[in-house]
């Protein structure tokens, strides 16, 4: 799987369990009128995706305002090819 | 101590004492036991020493002995490694070890050579202090050694009486304080003493099968998974009159769980520490403390401030280890975090354990009890895990029983959940084979 899949998926796994609506697209924003996380939803995905994906964006820092800016972490923290 | 293996030998001095996996000691055997003990501890003048032995009839010897003529003995953890028992020896001032091991820095004697040696004169009268020492079991740090006194510790044996058909397990290492309370319900019921093969809940139950235990004293933990492996090979169950829980919270489906599975058996808990002496028993069947013990004097008074549970109790210790004696008769705070909730006194957790959720203080134990009530879960433990956002999230270790899903368990667990306060909701699940554990209690802070 492509990392902005894997990305996506974790994010709409976890949505699922917050019976959140699903539909997530990379310019989806995390907070106020995307998914509108509150800090303790933001903690809860920071530990998702630090334990799928091994490193997570809030805890190292990164400046995070969508879906894409998780995959841009990811993809920048990949070595070229 | 002395005192009451003296009466058991004196009434009954061939029943058995003591059966493990080193054998069978009557009442009889043993009082000769701690005589020859006391005779050698005299001869060789030593007042404080330690005891590192797996055979429980053994260090019943030696406690009787010490007791018997005022030398402050103190039993060490089985599991301390030989540098361990060399930091203890020189911390604690012990003048003589004894232990089977070899190789040990301090003077050492093998006790079961001592107790062989024959019995000498011992003084008629009895010494003016009985010291005694126990170590902390340190789930929350390095072992600390609490001083106390026999006279102190053995009120509790005054109400209890002979009832020789008992037979009791021994759930507990000797060198805890929950070990040594057994110790003191068996001597002055005139009982018989169990002892696995070690303190493992799979082997407790094969020895209370095999020798049909009729009294179990164990924590909440150690419960748990006794529960668990019989359900799991679906042996018989042993024929359990006394069902006894303490050293930690004890969690209502846990009491329910136990209920259903001895039905016939009285469900108690104890309510004590290391430091405060065993002082209030419970056997209601509900979790917590009635509330109306608040308000009651005697020889325990307990009360709440600022949400923590004071004790002031006539069996507490006398200090700690060079350290400047504590009043006995003060009033102590016992660390553990309570809340009234109607005519119960309800515990939530220690007051080292709270988890600080961006700025809301958590208690792991409520959290703890929904995730174990949920069916499949064979074990929860809640901490506080990192989180660059919040300081803390609230996560959970699990153990699953078979056949169970994870991430239906898991949505289960959400479920159970959702009505605490968002800080209080778990945010992270990891699901492992075992949960790490101190002297059958579950290890607190941060997962290793």
């Amino acid at each position: 799987m492509a990392d902005s899949e894997r990305v996506v998926s974790a994010v709409r796994k976890f949505l699922s369990r917050h019976r959140k609506d699903e539909t997530v697209e990379l310019d989806t924003s995390l907070f106020a009128d995307g998914i509108g996380l509150d800090s303790l939803e933001t903690a809860e995905l920071s530990v998702l995706l630090e334990d799928e994906l091994g490193r997570d964006p809030f805890s190292e820092g990164a400046d995070v305002e969508s879906v894409a800016d998780i995959v841009e972490f990811y993809d920048e923290g990949k070595s070229p090819a | 101590m002395i005192e009451l293996l003296a009466a058991a030998a004196g009434e009954r001095p061939d029943d058995t004492a003591v059966v493990s996996p080193f054998g069978r000691r009557s009442y009889g055997e043993l009082a000769r036991a701690a005589d020859a003990v006391a005779t050698d501890l005299l001869r060789r003048g030593v007042r404080r020493i330690g005891v590192l032995e797996p055979d429980p009839a053994l260090v019943l010897a030696v406690l009787a002995a010490s007791s018997r003529i005022g030398v402050e003995a103190c039993v060490y953890p089985l599991a301390a490694t030989p540098e361990a028992v060399d930091d203890l020896c020189a911390r604690f001032g012990h003048e003589l070890l004894l232990t089977s091991r070899t190789g040990h820095a301090a003077p050492s004697a093998d006790p079961a050579e001592v107790v062989a040696t024959e019995p000498g004169e011992l003084p008629d009268a009895p010494p003016s202090s009985r010291p005694l020492l126990v170590m902390t079991t340190g789930t929350s740090g390095y072992p600390r050694g609490v001083r106390h006194e026999w006279d102190r510790v053995l009120r509790v044996a005054q109400r209890i009486k002979p009832a020789p058909h008992q037979r009791w397990l021994l759930a507990y290492g000797l060198n805890q304080f929950g070990g040594l309370q057994v110790l003191i319900h068996v001597l002055a019921s005139h009982a018989q003493l169990v002892a696995a093969e070690s303190f493992q809940p799979r082997d407790a139950l094969a020895a209370m099968r095999r020798w049909g235990v009729t009294h179990a004293s164990g924590t909440p933990t150690f419960w748990r998974f006794v529960l668990k492996e019989a359900r799991a090979d679906g042996g018989p169950l042993p024929p359990l009159e006394q069902v006894t829980l303490g050293g930690e919270a004890v969690p209502g489906p846990l009491l329910d769980q136990l209920r259903r599975t001895f039905p016939d058996a009285n469900l108690s808990q104890i309510y004590g520490a290391t430091e405060f002496g065993q002082n209030v028993t419970v056997r209601d069947g509900r979790p917590g403390l009635p509330a109306s013990m608040l308000a009651r004097g005697g020889d325990v008074e307990l009360k709440v401030v600022d949400g923590e549970l004071w004790v002031r109790s006539r069996a507490s210790m006398l200090g700690y280890h060079d350290d400047t004696s504590v009043d006995p008769d003060s009033w102590r705070a016992t660390g553990d975090l309570v809340e009234v909730v109607g005519d119960r006194v309800e515990f939530r957790g220690r007051r080292t354990d709270v988890i600080n959720v961006g700025g809301v203080k958590v208690h792991p134990l409520p959290v703890e009890e929904r995730a174990s009530a949920v069916p499949g879960v064979a074990l929860a433990r809640a901490y506080g895990r990192t989180s660059a956002l919040t300081g803390s999230v609230v996560a959970l270790e699990l153990v699953l029983e078979q056949g169970y899903d994870a991430e239906a368990v898991e949505d289960a667990i959400r479920d159970a959940c959702a009505d605490l306060p968002p800080a209080a909701r778990p945010r992270g699940f990891a699901f492992l084979d075992a949960l790490q554990t101190t002297g059958n209690k579950l290890s607190r802070g941060q997962p290793a």
